[in-house]
């Protein structure tokens, strides 16, 4: 059956059946073919108040479609479905069916920061694709990217001590990420310093990685951090109605307590 | 200078020529055909006006005040202009009520008559209740009664504002743009959105034309301090479930179309030429433009000339203008007019 204005229609969107009966009426074959409506009904209202209570998106409201952000866009460039113009609107519109359709490519932002530069209303698109990505891990519709894995394991480490330790992140990393520890281009870098022996390098990690060296004073620091790391986080739960209980869901493996203050303190 | 103007229609342009002119001496006679001056603001009851933000009933109402207290000036409240003839320097025209004018040159001031919008039928108006102009929301702002729905009273939680009623259409016979209306709505979403803060206001659009410092102090306000939403869609139709009004279109940013329920849908009209015009030509003897307003003889002679001279035209009377505007060419007119009276006809610059 030739269907009109075919690049309207999403794929997912067609129905067909193999035996179909209607009123009695056998319509199977050709006539069995339905197209899901893809009329927009309403506006979700709450969608854009959201994103602009997360840190990035605060000025989205100003947006006015001109379409600098894409056309200035280095990712938009090899990947055209990377639509920033396009998301704004959805957003501001409330059309949060058609957001969650490009969910997994909307946090491929480089944050190279030329869509800051071109617009002419300072909506600031990339602060705006930072809290969308975030939105939607958040509301649980993506899963933790690896650098959100990454910033968090390095972020814990510095509130919890005033300072990381470079192989303590690499493998709290990996395991966040389910990875092995035993990969190859790491295992050549070990190999390459153990060549060297690094004797003095060597104990200064191992010690470092027994006894956790913290900076000095730093509690009171950690503690400042702390509380404000929680008020920012229950603030941005609240705006996204995100209940106490269902929590941002936290991979299993993290255990780095962040705002719980330690005994040993 | 001893014979008066004559100054054709009260609103801001005839009172800002009649105040012009009475304020370096100059008699002049204003004939008004409704029962008191003001015009479209005060006969219509607008709200605040752009873009000084002031109520209609303060600015031009203090206009109003000036004219009728200033000794040169002889209003002619129900009255129109039944005959005209003569030359520049020695015209006569008979009013309505009898009255037989002596004067040196004329200013037609006669205004715009605001589009019908039962001539859009597929909008709804005049088959919901809850599907209402600009003018009648500016009236529930304007009386202090808040803006309601008509059908019950109670506060709307969603509106949307359908721009271009009545005007850039050609299916209607209306191919200008009315100039206003984009400002107007966006100051009308403020303003609705400053009484009822719950209230989420929509604006469809096809092109957004808040001209010049409107731009930001309308357009850009509404969207970054009051957060209206702008959907750039031309709404196909206004329909009822019953219960809310359905407004279907197209969100063409999406390339979807739509189906979405309001409470209040509220038609930004445009202006359309005075429905006087043609009797207004015929008196004068004045050509009108192909749309049906007083035609300008040209842009660089004597300031708001028409094809008949000593006669002049200012304001909306010659195509969608705005009060300041009106008020600007109002003072121009004048200024030909008084040099018209003493057969110092302005020539166009060689």
């Amino acid at each position: 059956m030739p269907i009109h204005e075919k690049s309207l229609i999403r794929p997912e969107n067609l129905r067909t059946h193999e035996k179909l009966t209607i009123d009695g009426v056998d319509v199977s074959g050709h006539w069995s073919t339905f197209i899901e409506s893809r009329v927009i009904t309403d506006y979700n209202e709450a969608l854009e108040a959201e994103i602009a209570a997360l840190p990035g998106g605060e000025n989205i409201h100003r947006c006015w479609q001109c379409g600098s952000c894409t056309n200035s866009c280095t990712v938009n460039a090899i990947e055209p479905r990377f639509n920033p113009r396009y998301w704004i609107y959805l957003i501001r519109m409330g059309l949060e069916s058609e957001l969650l359709r490009d969910k997994d490519i909307i946090w491929q932002c480089v944050s190279c920061h030329k869509c800051t530069y071109a617009c002419p209303r300072d909506v600031v698109p990339e602060g705006v694709m930072k809290a969308t990505a975030h939105w939607l891990e958040m509301k649980g519709h993506t899963a933790t990217s690896p650098s959100m894995h990454f910033d968090r394991e390095f972020t814990e480490q510095v509130v919890a001590r005033g300072r990381i330790e470079d192989v303590e992140v690499l493998r709290g990393f990996f395991k966040r990420t389910r990875q092995p520890l035993m990969q190859d281009w790491l295992v050549e870098i070990a190999w390459r310093i153990a060549k060297r022996l690094p004797v003095k390098w060597g104990l200064k990690s191992a010690f470092s990685l027994l006894r956790k060296p913290r900076t000095r004073g730093w509690a009171k620091a950690r503690r400042a951090i702390e509380d404000y790391i929680h008020a920012q986080e229950e603030e941005h739960e609240k705006a996204l109605h995100i209940g106490k209980p269902q929590s941002r869901p936290r991979a299993a493996n993290e255990n780095a307590p962040v705002s719980r203050p330690s005994a040993a303190e | 200078m001893s014979k008066p103007i004559l100054i054709v229609g009260g609103g801001p342009a005839g009172l800002a020529a009649a105040h012009a002119l009475g304020s370096i001496g100059q008699k002049t006679v204003l004939v008004e055909k409704a029962d008191r001056l003001g015009g479209a603001p005060i006969l219509t009851g607008y709200a605040k006006l752009v873009p000084s933000g002031q109520w209609a009933k303060d600015a031009i109402g203090g206009m109003v005040a000036r004219v009728e207290a200033n000794p040169a000036v002889t209003v002619r409240k129900s009255a129109i202009v039944k005959t005209f003839s003569g030359q520049p320097g020695a015209f006569t025209a008979t009013l309505s009520d009898g009255a037989i004018i002596e004067a040196s040159a004329a200013i037609l001031t006669t205004g715009f008559t605001h589009f019908d919008s039962v001539n859009k039928p597929e909008w709804g108006f005049g088959t919901f209740p809850d599907v209402v102009t600009t003018s009648q929301v500016e009236q529930m702002i304007s009386s202090g009664r808040g803006v309601r729905c008509p059908s019950d009273g109670r506060k709307p939680k969603r509106v949307a504002i359908l721009l271009c009623v009545g005007s850039r259409d050609r299916q209607i016979g209306r191919e200008w743009c009315s100039k206003i209306c984009c400002t107007v709505s966006a100051n009308m979403a403020m303003e609705i959105r400053e009484e009822l803060p719950d209230c989420h206001v929509y604006i469809y659009y096809m092109d957004i034309r808040t001209f010049g410092l409107y731009e930001s102090d309308y357009y850009w306000k509404s969207q970054e301090e009051f957060k209206v939403k702008y959907i750039k869609a031309r709404i196909a139709e206004v329909t009822s479930d019953g219960k809310q009004l359905i407004v279907k279109g197209e969100d063409t940013l999406v390339k979807r179309p739509i189906t979405i329920p309001f409470d209040m849908v509220v038609h930004a009209i445009g202006m359309d030429p005075n429905v006087d015009n043609m009797t207004l030509s015929a008196v004068f003897g004045v050509d009108l433009h192909r749309h049906g307003y007083i035609a300008r003889k040209d842009a660089y002679g004597a300031m708001g000339a028409t094809s008949r001279t000593g006669v002049f035209v200012a304001g909306a009377a010659a195509g969608p203008e705005t009060i300041d505007d009106s008020i600007a060419q109002a003072h121009a007119a004048a200024m030909s007019a008084l040099a018209a009276g003493r057969n110092q006809i302005l020539q166009a610059a060689e």
